[in-house]
């Protein structure tokens, strides 16, 4: 197992180049100058010309790229083109929201999916699963920021339970968490429930209830822990989602993360700082897989990696 | 059994981290104010955008003052002498002012900062605001003197702008590269903090020159999305909101602890025709001056303010919005299609043509709006618009290629004239020299007389000169019609009516300093 481990963390560095590589010629395919954007509508060109051999964007793109990995070796990012402040911090400041975001949401989105689809699976077909089923489909179509405006409406404005947008306390994380998990909360319920139901056709289940053991026991211990490889990996995936992708509910909430810095880095042509976060999601992204994995060996005990 | 309580001890253990890295609670006193968009940078002499402008401005103060009615009026500089033949300006500087860390504001201070900014190495993108000086002196501990190669009439409307502003020159030589998130100044307000797209944080300096203000804080907290700071400000968790959409107007006056104040902007939108003809394309229709004025006609400028702007714009009757020195209104064109039908038909075009029509998404009030409503009016008379939009970055690289590789033919763009002086709002977008890239002229419009009075205007001292010879040239340009002249942008800002003394400034900027909370 722990050699598994080993021999998956040695692969994350040539991801990570590979990575580096993409991004770092992705951004500078997109039209748009750092330098113009950085000195405003109003510069002359000289100044833009000034700013342009500062940055080293006069450099050839390939040399950039090599100056860029050997500060990145040591341990440097660089500076962001527009604030000028180290990347690194800049990255620092970011991260941290936007983990306790994901982990906040994927805690509502677990308890509330794997609720519910057990729930659904138990009684398939009954008024119990066509109504969180609907729950469910309504969760995944509707869009992130009119869900964030509405709860921000019933909660914020009419009831004055919550902040309406903001960080600062974990009053300011709750509506934000409900927004973000809700719609991977409709994605883990509906495969908790289609999992459930196959395991409950299993020869293995009708045998614990043929032997007697409480209804509620054959579900908790003999289906849903065999259910639950599949909605592992999607609740993986869906945290890595969350962790890249929680940009729209961080803009409705005002969320300080590292989703808003990656778009409005992009708008800026802010390239340290996109290359920068995107490496940093990307790892993140890469070791939330490896967890996922050494997870279905916890789980699953029949699963050996050797 | 074992399985549940794992979920258990995770949930716990989620809960746990959760409440761990949640922060404390806010205080009292503190002046709240939402914004859209984070500070860029508080590196005054760097700021090229509003957002960070407003900031920095509590901070960090310039030499004269524009007001909020246009007037320019003493600031960090108390009085000043020009010599006769308009070269040699000499400021006489306000005395015992210290900068928040403490270092005297002096003369000295002053050609630091003015060095600072016109040494083209430091590529200060206001630079141009200033340089035509050529040389800073000190005189004495408080008077400062200095040179023009030319005479300069706007120098001192320049002088005005934030990013003229006079910052701790020890502190600049302390922080290096950190400067930007540690600006020192001479205002009503020290900064103290600064979360990245969460918050920043000011606090009152009492020892201020001008008076200790009345709140002991300034929070401007980032806030992008429209609906939620709307809702902070109704909640009463921000005292003042900017940029109010005008759909949400009717919404906000309903609600009695919400103010909604309108203020105009010197913000002004055009659309911009490339009036080049390349040598490798087909003729360019915008070459003649009859298809600009009939694409002027054709457009219902009223209509657009009436019923997408919701009267929140002003209809351009000059290439530049009141309130700015050299404004006169030159009178726009009426909504007139049968007249542009005709100069159309006299054009050569008596069916009209397919054109690509460049709009912004997002970056000014209602633009995309406006660009569709255009569209549909210059269908009447003919004219087949394509509205290409582009990413805001892209957009900018596209308009600002230059003559012989620009590609766009009519564009959709706004310009601030921050200075309150005509010479910035004419000068880079009207005067020959200053096609783009070089400057903003991206129509690339020329004509000789209107070079001649500006450049007039801009080196004569003279008032009364300076305003004929801007009504003058803003007649031939409306004549010329180098642009669809279209609207003046109005500021809406949500206010709660318990808070007192906050002033918005036609140049887009909250002015927060004289606040008082109830």
């Amino acid at each position: 197992m722990s050699q598994y481990v080993l021999r998956r963390l040695a692969l994350v560095l040539p991801v990570l180049l590979g990575v580096s590589i993409v991004v770092f010629a992705m951004v500078r395919m997109i039209p748009g100058d750092p330098a113009r954007i950085m000195a405003g509508e109003a510069a002359t060109q000289e100044t833009v010309e000034m700013i342009r051999e500062r940055l080293g964007l006069n450099k050839h793109p390939v040399v950039q790229y090599f100056i860029f990995l050997e500060n990145l070796v040591r341990g440097d990012l660089g500076r962001s083109t527009m604030s000028r402040l180290p990347v690194l911090d800049e990255i620092k400041h970011t991260l941290p929201s936007t983990i306790q975001l994901a982990v906040a949401a994927m805690a509502i989105a677990t308890l509330i999916g794997v609720t519910t689809g057990v729930l659904s699976a138990v009684k398939p077909n009954s008024w119990v699963d066509a109504v969180s089923m609907f729950i469910a489909l309504v969760g995944v179509s509707m869009p992130v920021f009119w869900l964030g405006l509405m709860l921000m409406l019933l909660f914020s404005l009419h009831l004055g339970w919550f902040p309406t947008a903001g960080s600062g306390t974990w009053r300011h994380l709750v509506l934000p968490s409900i927004t973000l998990g809700l719609s991977s909360a409709a994605i883990i319920a509906r495969m908790t429930r289609s999992s459930m139901l196959e395991v409950l056709r299993q020869d293995y289940v009708r045998t614990a209830r043929a032997k007697g053991v409480p209804e509620r026991l054959v579900v908790l211990r003999h289906a849903l822990r065999n259910a639950l490889i599949p909605v592992v990996t999607v609740t993986g995936l869906q945290f890595g989602n969350l962790l890249g992708g929680a940009v729209l509910t961080e803009t409705v909430f005002a969320w300080p993360g590292i989703g808003r810095l990656m778009v409005g880095a992009i708008t800026a042509r802010d390239y340290p700082v996109v290359q920068g976060s995107v490496l940093t999601v990307a790892l993140g992204f890469i070791l939330i897989n490896l967890v996922v994995d050494v997870l279905y060996a916890y789980i699953d005990p029949t699963i050996r990696y050797d | 059994m074992k399985l549940v309580r794992r979920v258990l001890q995770l949930a716990a253990i989620f809960g746990v981290a959760v409440a761990l890295l949640a922060g404390p609670a806010l205080a009292q006193g503190r002046l709240i104010v939402a914004s859209g968009t984070d500070a860029v940078t508080l590196d005054a002499h760097y700021i090229t955008d509003s957002p960070s402008a407003t900031v920095a401005e509590h901070v960090i103060e310039p030499l004269f003052e524009l007001t909020p009615d246009g007037r320019i009026v003493p600031n960090l500089a108390e009085s000043y002498e020009v010599s006769a033949d308009g070269l040699t300006w000499t400021l006489h500087l306000r005395k015992g002012v210290r900068f928040h860390d403490g270092t005297p504001f002096n003369a000295e201070a002053v050609k630091y900062n003015l060095e600072r900014i016109l040494d083209p190495a430091n590529a200060v993108t206001f630079r141009f605001l200033i340089s035509p000086i050529t040389t800073v002196e000190v005189v004495d501990e408080y008077t400062v003197r200095f040179t023009t190669d030319a005479p300069f009439a706007p120098i001192l409307a320049h002088l005005t702008h934030s990013a003229i502003g006079m910052q701790s020159p020890a502190a600049i030589e302390r922080y290096g590269e950190d400067y930007a998130r540690n600006p020192v100044g001479t205002g009503p307000f020290k900064f103290k903090e600064w979360q990245r797209q969460d918050y920043i944080l000011l606090e009152r300096n009492p020892d201020y020159w001008g008076g200790t203000p009345d709140i002991d804080e300034i929070m401007f907290r980032v806030v992008p999305e429209d609906g939620a700071r709307m809702l902070m400000v109704q909640t009463g968790e921000a005292h003042v909101a900017v940029r109010v959409p005008p759909d949400m107007v009717s919404l906000l006056e309903r609600d009695p602890n919400v103010n909604v104040v309108f203020t105009p902007s010197v913000r002004t939108i055009y659309i911009g025709f490339n009036t080049y003809q390349r040598a490798d394309q087909p003729k360019n229709p915008f070459t003649d001056v009859r298809v600009r004025q009939a694409f002027n006609y054709a457009v219902d400028n009223e209509a657009i303010n009436e019923f997408i702007l919701g009267g929140m714009g002003r209809p351009s009757d000059a290439p530049i919005a009141p309130g700015i020195f050299g404004y006169t209104a030159i009178g726009g064109y009426e909504y007139n299609p049968a007249k542009a039908r005709q100069l159309l038909a006299e054009a050569g075009y008596p069916n009209g043509f397919r054109v690509q029509f460049y709009s912004p998404a997002g970056r000014y009030l209602k633009d995309l709006e406006v660009a569709e409503a255009v569209q549909a009016q210059l269908s009447e008379v003919g004219i087949q618009a394509e509205i290409v939009t582009l990413e805001w970055a892209a957009y900018l690289a596209a308009t600002n290629m230059p003559a012989d590789e620009n590609v766009v033919p009519m564009f959709m763009l706004g310009w601030g004239t921050v200075t309150g002086d005509a010479d910035y709002g004419l000068y880079p977008l009207f005067h020959s020299s200053q096609w783009v890239p070089t400057g903003s002229n991206r129509a690339f419009y020329s004509n000789p007389r209107v070079d001649e009075l500006l450049d007039l205007a801009r080196t004569t001292p003279d008032d009364a000169v300076r305003l004929a010879a801007y009504q003058e040239a803003m007649e031939i340009i409306m004549a010329d019609a180098p642009w669809l002249f279209l609207h003046a942008e109005t500021q809406i800002t949500a206010i709660r009516s318990n808070v007192e003394g906050v002033i918005i400034h036609p140049t887009e900027r909250v002015i927060a300093g004289g606040a008082r909370i109830r």
